[in-house]
């Protein structure tokens, strides 16, 4: 079979696209809140995998539950297995995802009930390390983050009441309803869910980005003194941003349940959970919403075209090269900060004044937005215009500023 | 009779003592936390796999080598990424992200290495192996009984010596306080620090080269370690190599005779001394302000007064006390990883700067004002 040959047919390009959605909407999602937190705030969160473990364990095991009792007391018939959640766990779960199909508002019921667990409990793990941690400095935070991430996968692994231990659970399907309609349509479903949620997490990080507020963590981030002497206490937003991360991280927990349908507890390394987004917010460029898109879709370019490029090399190598994937990004990190540290789009200062405010100010001027640097190719036009914005934007300013005694 | 998690504390410490006394010297040097300290542990471990798998020589005879490789990882390490970037003037936390990379980049090598020793030579536990039986015995007692914390006291006394008594220790030492000024009196402080990180990698490759004649190991266990690594070293005051082996004495100790305890019962007077404690240290945080401060405070009491009165009474609420004194059952061991944690934190909260901080002499004589 020769190569062209291959890639156009050897591949299953509508699965693999559906699964580099999945992948990638998750992922953005992710490394969105941790710029949130170590882009914007300057909080080192090495610990990453706690809350989104946190979240992902809690909204399984929890909804699991809920359903499981709600199934059997609103329909006997079909979910007539009692006993243990963690024993009987795989006939509980197949039973109440057999009544999930039939009965969608159910379904929705437990997807709200899943979802605000897991934003409950990302925020109160968030809560529960800021105490300690947002005194500390960065070096000591680093390590207490990470250290608490590494304890609770031992925690999960050592009580099983939780997830099950290092066997894992089934969780209720969400998506099930949808593979009724053919192969492929569960995880379509899930991509549409999760790109869903990324979405509105990119639409919440811009808006903060864009915000006073945006400007404010910055301002404690770069200068937590100054900030002070302004009246800010840095203490109280470091934890606010913190807890906020940490529910979103925790949603995304969730996403990973409903998509994989199980939780367990081996899955929640610090590699894939707390490197890959700190990885994809270093390449992209930290503290800007859209580098942090443009590193995830790298990242995710690189990771899926490496697994599927897996088989075709496998016969050459003598070890499984998976491993590679770990080197090869790795080095990469090393070579960005070495290379180009601000990553691919580097921070910008955030506009001052709201969009709609400035496009009202380019109207009454009689400018288009967007002509920022006018040059004399026009007779000059843009640059009597550009003179009246100046005329207004004084206006403007004298009319809205303090009152003068 | 000595109970046998005596011994196992006694190893434990030791072991984490050398891990932590590692830690330390890398912080000192380049002042950033070392995530990928635990893989030079690794490599310590999986020298001593593959020489005792492969050729047959004993982890003793192997640490030699442990103790060369594992250095020459951390001074490639340094020379080869933290001193570029630290010239280039990179921040603190892309430092540290780099040290997590290269965790990243030893969990790739170290696959592709296990890989090869399974292809290679046949060994199905390549990736996840046993304790090996190769340790001597001496009056009934396992070798490493003695020589994980004969080789701890000699290094500690070898390294006062070189730091006390030595040109290049107070060369060390001045590098360490006050580069500039240390470069201004003509010391290359650059050796000092590649030395450093030498002895650091050695540490560690010695540590867990050593390990796996007392515990089970495999690719991840150095990653795992951490949590007790950074516990000992923070416990110890970060910046203080004295410290470092106090605090990973005291840290592995702790995590197995606590952990051991969980299981079996402190018995009543222990379970009096915890509940004294506890009464103890919330009648102190009463004194302070703040809201948070004040509940902390009434929960420490509250469960003192609890544990002593159920007690008392013979258990009549069957809750917490009966398992303080009789033990929470076998499972409890795997909760032990989350002592080091728990001391970690509070040292964090309580005593910041560590066990050096403690001001040892005033606790034996009041100080005059």
């Amino acid at each position: 079979m020769s190569l062209p040959h291959l890639i156009l047919f050897g591949i299953d390009w509508i699965s693999f696209g559906i699964n580099f959605a999945n992948f990638y909407a998750l992922y953005f999602a992710i490394s969105l809140t941790l710029n949130l937190e170590a882009g914007f705030t300057g909080i080192p969160n090495f610990g990453k995998v706690l809350f989104i473990a946190g979240g992902a364990a809690f909204a399984g095991s929890v909804s699991g539950r809920v359903a499981a009792y709600f199934c059997a007391l609103n329909a006997p018939t079909i979910c007539t297995k009692g006993g243990d959640f963690i024993t009987f766990n795989a006939d509980i779960i197949s039973q109440v995802n057999g009544y999930m199909t039939t009965n969608p508002i159910f379904t929705i019921e437990i997807v709200v009930l899943a979802l605000a667990t897991a934003a409950s409990v990302g925020a109160f793990l968030g809560f529960l390390v800021s105490y300690p941690a947002i005194r500390l400095r960065e070096d000591y935070l680093g390590m207490l983050l990470l250290a608490s991430a590494q304890f609770f996968q031992i925690f999960l692994r050592a009580y099983g009441p939780i997830v099950g231990g290092t066997q894992g659970i089934f969780a209720p399907d969400p998506f099930l309803y949808f593979s009724g309609l053919g192969i492929g349509y569960r995880d379509l479903a899930a991509a549409v869910a999760v790109s869903g949620f990324a979405v509105l997490v990119y639409l919440y990080a811009e808006r903060i980005a864009r915000s006073p507020l945006g400007r404010m963590l910055k301002a404690v981030r770069d200068n937590e003194d100054a900030s002070r002497a302004l009246g800010k206490n840095d203490v109280a937003i470091r934890r606010k941003v913190l807890i906020v991360a940490s529910a979103i991280a925790g949603l995304a927990g969730a996403f990973v349940t409903f998509y994989s349908g199980s939780v367990g507890a081996d899955t929640w390394d610090r590699f894939a959970w707390t490197f890959w987004p700190w990885l994809i917010i270093i390449i992209g460029g930290m503290g800007n919403n859209l580098g942090v898109a443009l590193g995830a879709l790298f990242f995710t370019l690189v990771t899926r075209g490496l697994q599927q490029a897996q088989p075709f090399f496998q016969p050459y190598l003598p070890f499984d090269p998976n491993w590679l994937t770990y080197l090869v990004f790795a080095t990469l990190l090393i070579l960005v900060l070495m290379t180009r540290p601000e990553g691919i789009l580097r921070e910008k200062p955030a506009p001052t004044l709201p969009q709609k405010t400035l496009r009202s100010i380019f109207a009454s001027a009689g400018l288009e937005p967007g002509v920022a640097f006018p040059s004399d190719k026009d007779g000059g036009r843009a640059k009597r215009a550009l003179s009246r914005l100046r005329t207004v934007l004084r206006r403007k300013t004298t009319s809205s500023g303090p009152p003068s005694n | 009779m000595v109970p046998p998690f005596v011994y196992s504390s006694i190893v434990y410490a030791s072991l984490f003592a050398f891990m932590a006394l590692g830690l330390t010297l890398t912080y000192i040097t380049t002042k950033v936390p070392n995530f990928a300290y635990g893989s030079f542990v690794t490599v310590g471990l999986y020298t001593a796999y593959t020489l005792i798998k492969v050729y047959k020589i004993n982890p003793y005879e192997a640490s030699p080598l442990a103790f060369v490789l594992g250095s020459a990882v951390a001074v490639a390490m340094y020379l080869g990424i933290l001193r570029p970037l630290a010239r280039r003037g990179s921040s603190l936390v892309s430092l540290m992200i780099a040290t997590f990379g290269v965790d990243v980049g030893f969990i790739g090598i170290l696959g592709i290495y296990t890989d090869y020793l399974q292809n290679k030579f046949g060994l199905p536990d390549a990736k996840q192996f046993f304790q090996f039986q190769a340790d001597f015995s001496i009056f009934g007692l396992r070798g490493m009984v003695l020589v994980a914390p004969l080789a701890l006291a000699i290094t500690t006394l070898v390294l006062y010596l070189l730091l006390t008594r030595t040109k290049f220790g107070v060369a060390m030492r001045a590098s360490v306080e006050n580069p500039p000024l240390a470069k201004i009196l003509g010391i290359n402080v650059e050796r000092v620090y590649v030395t450093s990180w030498f002895l650091a990698g050695g540490f560690a490759g010695f540590s867990g080269c050593l390990y796996t004649l007392w515990l089970p190991g495999g690719t991840s266990t150095g990653s795992n370690l951490i949590v007790e690594i950074f516990a000992s070293s923070i416990l110890g005051g970060l910046t203080s190599i004295f410290g470092a082996v106090l605090g990973g004495l005291a840290i592995g100790g702790s995590e197995v005779g606590l952990g051991t305890d969980l299981t079996t019962g402190f018995g009543l007077p222990g379970a009096m001394v915890i509940a004294g404690l506890s009464v103890l240290a919330g009648l102190y945080v009463w004194r302070r302000k703040g809201t948070t401060k004040k509940l902390l405070s009434l929960f420490l009491l509250g469960f003192g007064v609890y544990i002593i009165l159920d007690a008392a009474l013979g258990y009549p609420l069957d809750f917490l006390a009966p398992s303080l004194v009789n033990g929470f059952g076998a499972e409890a061991i795997e909760y032990q990883k989350g002592i080091p944690l728990l001391i970690m934190v509070v040292t964090l909260l309580v005593l910041p700067k560590g066990l050096v901080s403690l001001g040892w002499g005033r606790l034996i004589r009041r100080r005059k004002a």
